[in-house]
């Protein structure tokens, strides 16, 4: 049974529309990705799937459970975690009470010690830098820390927006390197990306978005394959 | 002359701490959801009064009653956040202004009509202290210490509990707070009940050394907003910091001027920063 469904959702700001019958399904223990250009409404589905905005119609059903009215807050005590695009870290706040924050439902409260550790032990630059304030990193660095900030909150799926937005390719590569050593420990991972060739490489199953709908999906393997995607997206 | 100087200083430095205690409330809120809280003088004379009530009527040693009324403080800061301020929060500010104005007139008009605007006295002494060739009085030496120990506690409750580290996260970022699971609504109530219990104990402690009326809290009000462009606006240590400079010339200009001349300087200094250093002597936030 999927873990996360989203059934044809209507949402947007204002009176401005941005998706248009939604729905998406995420399987426990996959990356999944959502690719598509900018402005297709990628965001504003992680964000309704979140609660910071609310569906005007439609559902999502998270473990089985109707969560489609409730607060970003409630959501996040139950597991549903988002690592927002362009980190939105607590700028004045040191590494280490980041990473506090990070675990504030009440599961992972009960072993902060434990993956702090786990942290660490991933992203070693992050344990160097635990006493600096988190404004002062590097872009690449502060985007280790918002994936970590996640990881702190034991999510039970974790939702990434714009991973590789702004930052090197090296650090990029890296950082999907984490994600995919995450994903084979068994947790279920929704990416949104715009690099749709390294969303796709890394990736167990894809959603293309386009205008706000789910315009093609399937196993990554064979989106890359597509006729349509290889044109739109990959330019080949 | 010199003992004259140090005396003076030492009797501002002592005034000046709870000054500092007093804008501190006043900051923090700012610091956390902008708001500039105009309610915040006659909250400043609800912890003189409910410190001499408690003492005059039940007898209740003023540092005791003081614990109360920070209880109390609190409470009323919750009370007034969700009647005055949730709804207004992510309105333009003068929403906010507006409706914490509200609170002040409400807050003077009942305590006018209860108390008139007469001077009351906490009668309590606690004798004077020597030091070598200088006498402080005793009242106003524990009503520094106090507003020492609450600054201090302040500090610990912000930087090494769950609850303060959320406020600053909040203040941070509160998008972001409520997608770790920090319910953003409660902790700006807690931060407003904490900034408004600041403002009622500061009024407490200026119970047991100055004379105070019901409009007495509106002149610490102006002193909050002068000590908090001193120090940096949101900024609490800077609050401290702004208001030991204050006492410091309540203390000293008028061993060498008329006493008049002390709201002249101090408002000049006002205008002199915020054309020079807007951002305060120790930096706002951000």
């Amino acid at each position: 049974m999927a873990l996360l469904e989203v059934h044809d959702v209507n949402s947007g700001y204002g009176e401005l529309q941005i998706l248009w019958d939604a729905s998406m399904s995420l399987e426990p223990g996959q990356l999944t990705t959502l690719v598509g250009s900018n402005g297709s409404g990628k965001t504003t589905l992680l964000r309704t799937i979140m609660g910071q905005l609310k569906p005007w119609s439609g559902s999502v059903i998270f473990d089985g459970e109707d969560v489609s009215k409730l607060p970003p807050y409630t959501k996040a005590d139950l597991g549903l975690i988002m690592v927002p695009e362009g980190r939105q870290l607590f700028s004045s706040m040191s590494v280490r009470e980041n990473l506090e924050m990070g675990a504030t439902p009440k599961r992972a409260r009960a072993h902060m010690a434990q993956n702090l550790e786990r942290i660490f032990d991933i992203f070693p630059r992050l344990a160097e830098r635990a006493d600096q304030k988190a404004g002062t990193m590097s872009g690449g660095e502060q985007q280790m820390l918002a994936v970590a900030r996640g990881i702190m909150s034991e999510p039970r799926i974790l939702m990434v927006d714009e991973l590789s937005l702004g930052l090197a390719p090296v650090l990029t590569l890296d950082l999907f390197m984490a994600l995919r050593k995450l994903r084979n420990e068994g947790l279920t991972i929704l990416l949104v990306e715009q690099n749709v060739r390294m969303a796709l490489k890394v990736s167990d199953y894809a959603y293309v978005f386009n205008e706000g709908r789910v315009n093609l999906s399937g196993p990554s393997s064979e989106v890359e394959n597509n006729e349509e995607v290889r044109r739109a997206y990959l330019g080949i | 002359m010199g003992e004259v100087l140090i005396t003076s200083a030492l009797d501002g430095l002592l005034i000046g701490v709870i000054y500092g205690l007093a804008a501190m409330g006043l900051t923090l809120i700012f610091g956390v959801m902008d708001v500039i809280n105009l309610a915040h003088g006659p909250l400043i004379a609800v912890g003189m009064f409910g410190v001499y009530l408690l003492f005059t009527f039940l007898g209740i040693n003023p540092f005791v009653a003081l614990l109360i009324m920070a209880v109390i403080g609190l409470l009323l800061g919750f009370f007034i956040y969700f009647v005055a301020v949730n709804r207004v929060i992510d309105a333009p500010p003068l929403s906010s202004l507006l409706s914490t104005f509200s609170v002040n007139m409400m807050i003077i008009g009942v305590g006018t009509a209860l108390l008139t605007t007469s001077s009351y006295n906490v009668e309590y002494s606690l004798g004077s202290f020597e030091f070598g060739f200088f006498r402080v009085p005793g009242a106003r030496l524990m009503a520094a210490l106090a507003a020492l120990v609450v600054t201090g506690l302040l500090y610990l409750f912000m930087y090494r509990t769950r609850p303060g580290k959320y406020i600053r996260a909040v203040a941070d970022n509160r998008a972001s707070a409520e997608l770790m699971g920090i319910p953003s609504t409660r902790i700006l109530a807690l931060a407003f009940g904490i900034g408004v219990m600041l403002a009622v104990v500061a009024g407490g402690l200026i119970a047991t050394i100055l004379p105070i009326n019901i409009l007495a809290g509106g002149s610490f009000e102006l002193k909050s907003f002068v000590i908090v462009v001193l120090g940096g606006l949101g900024n609490p240590l800077g609050a401290l910091f702004g208001g030991l400079i204050l006492g410091l010339i309540e203390g000293l200009v008028p061993v060498v001027m008329k006493t008049t001349w002390v709201p002249v300087i101090e408002y000049a200094l006002f205008v002199l920063i915020l054309l020079v250093r807007p951002q305060g002597l120790m930096g706002a936030k951000k």
